[in-house]
């Protein structure tokens, strides 16, 4: 910001003439304190101005076009309710659109808008701290929730994100994604050529997909967590062609498909590496394309993934490194043991389910998950070996105990009292059907009312 | 219909029941299971900081769908088949009774010695999985204990429908014991070699499976679970996209045509004999 | 009260009961006598609802068929042999029939003592003599005091003593006025209670007669066992044969076949020959 600045105080805050014209008055570089009301949008900012609302001022849109326009460099807008962008996807109408270098957005609630905030050609911006609704649209037609296009080195740290479409960053390396929240959309985010992100301690919940990296390389994911990403191709994260690639502490939890891989790393000498996750509650834990090389696990854990880890159309994922320096990961459904103690298990760990190899080149048969005969098929596969596949994959080293992980945001308590309340009710009511029935047919009165009518006539 | 009449026999079948071996043999085997199930779990939501109803649910489908046809097949088909051969049926008909009345008051007696089985399976699994946090949502775990004992009145109602068409206790159980190696075995790799060799499309292989009451319940739990049914793959895909959310329906009403149907067999069957 | 009309019931070719018309009047007493495999035991089942079956069949003029229910209302029922709920205990299982019966509780206690029951309320069935089961099926059959009882075969399985403490029970039902229905092979049943015979023979109906002259009609015999002095054996055998009765030697007795109502006479024909008897029993 510019230490000349001098600091404006709106003073009628009403009408469209009013911010436009509170804009077009102020000197380049000044900051402008909005009060609270409700300005007619759409807002023009051409001249780099800090524009500061206070108690969230509204600028409401009138339903065509963008609502707040920044074509200037060094433009910031804080703390202001943006509302009513237009609904054209081709026009892309955004509530905050931005297409100039440094721009800050930072505090604002974002209702009712196709694109919430657009950010093109705006190099070294910041976006943070937005809250962003987007409009009550079926999925085909909603917008991206944000757009960072073109930007390279924007920071969008500690945003929250819901019924959107997407979170886009294309074209825009340099650009670190942290601690946001971005839940009930397509794709939580979804990196295009785009290198070397950092992607932190996000919540990614409840979209069709979490994180989508594709094309680009550099890529480091830490301590997210990926939660509940469904859908019919639905995954926590998924990789294409994506080179040196870092995912740690991550918890995937409970998605379709935990992560999906397909063609990384495409580059030769880079490789993708996998430490330290939790793959947990997912339907297939990892899915990866056949021949995929130079992925290095080690230290993950993958618990009871209706599926841990299968190969899309067969064969196998040999050619991958299961293990570090003598650890490889722990394994929900090992059946090894681990005679010497040294808390590593003393026979490899070997994906090798008929069931599972079967759905690898027959993922319709994933009708049959959970039925009893599946379990029957893979047990007689083990009784027969002449029908056991070729195992898919081989830890050398599985962990006998599950590693301890880093702590990420965002897990909520289940709801125990309830729970145990439910719980309760239905042992009581069982038994109760229990106590009706040992009552018998006639009940227990006319027993009673026969023996002692017994005992006093003879007495 | 006296109500007298059909309440006083089912409570008789109820005794009767809580003192089947069988049925406390797999009533046993059910909350011991489930037991085991939840503590699984919790070790494994101990790892994950996480409540995985999820997989304890998965766990509990596969659980139930194991057992539960079992029992429900086992005291259907025991139900008058059994009792004919003791001969105290026909003593029972000779009552001032109606067989529709003996027919509606044994099937009574038996759902609900089942809610009373399913009820305290799922309800001492869930005082541990609450204590833990390891449930989902009540509404999740009711739904599903909801859902397992319409499957239990459906295999009980192929189990009646068995024993009706019995005379002797050990061939109806025989039977039984068939149709449940079919509904949880047979069905499903015959129809998983069907697939294969004859290249079904997923709509076939779908209503085909749903054809199995088994498989209607594992896909109306999975979706009152999941919100979807991904993950049964291109199969549940597909009837996500092509029926969304009227497959509730279509479930419910399979389920019901599985419990109703039957029993209606096996009630005309009873109603038609006169072999007593 | 009761009224068979061209009762018939077949199991594929074989038929059962062919054209069976029998009526009974109130407060009457009818045996269906015959060998087993005569059709007696399928009459009742017919009776009772159990069996489907061609022709006819009214209790108090209400249609078996068309009112089951009605008609085994006014029906007490005495299985050959009561198929208990063996865990059940007696005072239970009349609880149970009680409410099926709808027939008041209050009832239960004085019907099991009329049958001699009531110290033995709270033993399981299974743990009861078979008199004791026998009784308590009469018992069972008696808790709604139903006009009409019918009973197949009561006393079959029975031991003497047994059997005729039940007769006396059911000497006692009749002088109450019911109207009883029950298939027999004894002649000592037929004449204690039935007024009236109907004889079947493979599913037909033979004839009627009067319950005294039963036993005249079919030529019934009868086997008495005569114990004498183990050296008056062969004179005892002899004087009988002489006297023109069957006798054959059977271990230390002698057997003699005589007809029914004539059991008397080798016992004169022994003493006439002053041979010692020490001990007889009719079979």
């Amino acid at each position: 910001m510019q230490g000349i600045a001098q600091t404006t105080q709106a003073s009628t805050p009403y009408g469209h003439a009013t911010l436009q014209a509170l804009i077009d008055a102020a000197k380049p570089g000044d900051t402008v304190l909005v009060p609270a009301g409700v300005y007619v949008g759409p807002i023009q900012i051409d001249k780099p101005l800090t524009l500061e609302g206070r108690l969230w001022p509204v600028i409401q849109g009138d339903g065509q076009g963008n609502v707040v326009a920044i074509t200037a460099p060094n433009v910031t807008l804080r703390g202001f309710v943006v509302r009513g962008s237009g609904t054209s996807l081709d026009r892309e109408d955004s509530a905050i659109r931005a297409s100039a270098p440094n721009s800050v957005l930072e505090n604002n609630r974002i209702e009712d808008a196709l694109f919430g905030i657009y950010l093109e050609r705006a190099a070294d911006s910041i976006v943070r701290g937005n809250t962003i609704y987007g409009m009550e649209l079926p999925l085909s037609r909603r917008g991206d929730g944000l757009k960072i296009f073109y930007s390279p080195r924007t920071l969008v740290e500690g945003n929250v994100m819901r019924n959107t479409r997407d979170a886009i960053l294309w074209y825009s390396p340099d650009s670190p994604v942290r601690g946001n929240d971005f839940a009930d959309g397509r794709y939580g985010l979804h990196l295009m050529q785009s290198d070397r992100h950092v992607i932190e301690e996000n919540i990614l919940r409840n979209n069709s997909v979490g994180v989508y990296v594709m094309y680009g390389s550099g890529f480091e994911l830490r301590r997210n967590l990926i939660i509940n990403n469904r859908g019919p191709s639905g995954y926590g994260v998924g990789l294409k062609e994506a080179n040196d690639v870092l995912l740690e502490g991550n918890r995937i939890l409970s998605n379709r498909v935990g992560v999906y891989s397909d063609g990384s790393p495409l580059r030769p000498g880079s490789t993708v590496t996998y430490r330290n996750n939790l793959f947990a509650y997912n339907e297939i834990g990892l899915e990866m394309l056949p021949n995929t090389e130079r992925n290095r696990f080690h230290d993950n854990i993958f618990l009871d993934n209706g599926q841990q880890v299968t190969v899309a159309g067969g064969g196998d994922l040999l050619r991958n490194e299961w293990a570090m320096d003598g650890r490889g990961n722990y394994w929900s459904d090992y059946a090894g043991f681990d005679a010497d103690g040294d808390a590593i298990g003393d026979l490899p760990y070997a994906a090798k389910s008929l069931y599972d190899t079967l759905t690898g080149v027959y993922p319709e048969l994933r009708l049959f998950q959970l039925s009893p005969a599946v379990d029957a098929l893979d047990l007689a596969a083990k009784a027969f070996p002449l029908f056991a596949p070729q195992p898919r994959l081989s830890d050398p080293a599985p962990l006998m105990q599950p590693p301890a992980l880093p702590p990420t945001p965002g897990l909520e308590p289940a709801p125990t009292t309830a729970n145990l309340i439910v719980a309760l009710v239905m042992v009581a009511a069982a038994l109760f059907i229990v106590w009706a029935g040992r009552r018998g047919p006639g009940g227990r009165r006319y027993v009673n009312v026969g023996k002692t009518h017994r005992a006093t006539a003879r007495s | 219909m006296n109500i007298t009449v059909i309440w006083t026999l089912a409570q008789k079948e109820l005794r009767d029941a809580l003192r089947n071996r069988w049925f406390l043999l797999y009533t046993a085997a059910f909350v011991g299971l489930s037991l085991a199930l939840s503590y699984m779990s919790l070790a494994g939501a101990g790892i994950a900081g996480f409540a995985g109803f999820g997989r304890t649910a998965a766990g509990l489908i596969n659980l139930v769908l194991l057992i539960i046809p079992l029992m429900a097949l086992t005291v259907g088909a025991q139900s008058l088949a059994h009792e004919q051969e003791q001969g105290t049926l026909a003593y029972l008909l000779a009552q001032p009774v109606t067989r529709a009345e003996v027919f509606a008051g044994k099937y009574l007696g038996l759902a609900m010695s089942l809610l009373a089985s399913v009820g305290l399976g799922f309800g001492i699994a869930g005082v541990v999985l609450a204590i833990s946090d390891g449930a989902g949502s009540p509404a999740a775990y009711v739904g599903l204990m909801g859902r397992t004992y319409l499957l239990s009145l459906a295999m009980l109602s192929v189990g009646v429908l068995v024993s009706a068409m019995s005379k002797r206790g050990g061939v109806a159980i025989g039977g039984g014991l068939f149709l449940w190696l079919t509904f949880v075995f047979l069905g499903d790799l015959g129809l998983m070699g069907t697939a294969l060799t004859m290249r079904l499309s997923v709509g076939q292989l779908l209503w085909l499976s749903l054809l199995n009451p088994l498989q209607v319940f594992k896909m109306a739990a999975i979706l009152d679970i999941n919100a979807t049914l991904d993950l049964l793959g291109p199969a549940g895909i597909y009837a996500m996209q092509e029926y969304g959310q009227r497959l509730r329906i279509i479930f419910l009403a399979l389920m019901a045509a599985w419990i109703v149907l039957p029993a209606l067999a096996a009630y005309a069957r009873f109603q038609m004999r006169g072999d007593f | 009260m009761i009224e068979c009309i061209d009762l018939t019931k077949r199991y594929g070719k074989f038929i059962a009961v062919d054209h069976l018309t029998l009526q009974m009047a109130e407060r009457s007493a009818l045996a269906l006598w015959g060998a087993n495999g005569a059709g007696k035991t399928t009459v009742i089942k017919c009776l009772l609802g159990l069996l489907r079956f061609e022709g006819a069949i009214r209790v108090d003029g209400l249609d078996v068929r068309r009112q089951g229910r009605a008609v085994r209302q006014r029906i007490g029922y005495v299985p050959q042999e009561l198929a208990f709920y063996k865990e059940m205990t007696a005072f239970e299982m009349a609880a149970f029939y009680a409410r099926l019966k709808g027939a008041p509780a209050e009832r239960i206690d004085p019907v099991l003592e009329q049958v001699g029951l009531s110290e033995h309320l709270a033993k399981p069935v299974g743990a009861l003599s078979g008199g004791m089961k026998q009784r308590l099926a009469l018992g069972l059959a008696l808790l709604s005091d139903p006009p009409v009882l019918v009973m197949d075969e009561p006393t079959a399985n029975l031991d003497a003593a047994a059997r005729s403490q039940l007769l006396q029970l059911l000497a006692q039902v009749k002088a109450a006025g019911k109207t009883i229905l029950f298939t027999s092979h004894r002649i000592e049943e037929v004449e204690t209670l039935a007024d009236e015979v109907a004889v079947m023979e493979r599913g037909r109906l033979q004839f009627t007669c009067d319950s005294t002259s039963l036993a005249q009609r079919i030529g019934l015999r009868t086997q008495v066992k005569f114990i004498v002095p183990g050296h008056e054996v062969e004179r005892a055998l002899e004087v009988l044969r002489d006297g023109g009765l069957a006798a054959r030697r059977n271990g230390v007795g002698v057997i003699v076949d005589v007809s029914h109502g004539e059991k008397a006479r080798p016992i004169h024909t022994l003493s006439r020959a002053r041979i010692e008897v020490i001990d007889f029993e009719v079979e």
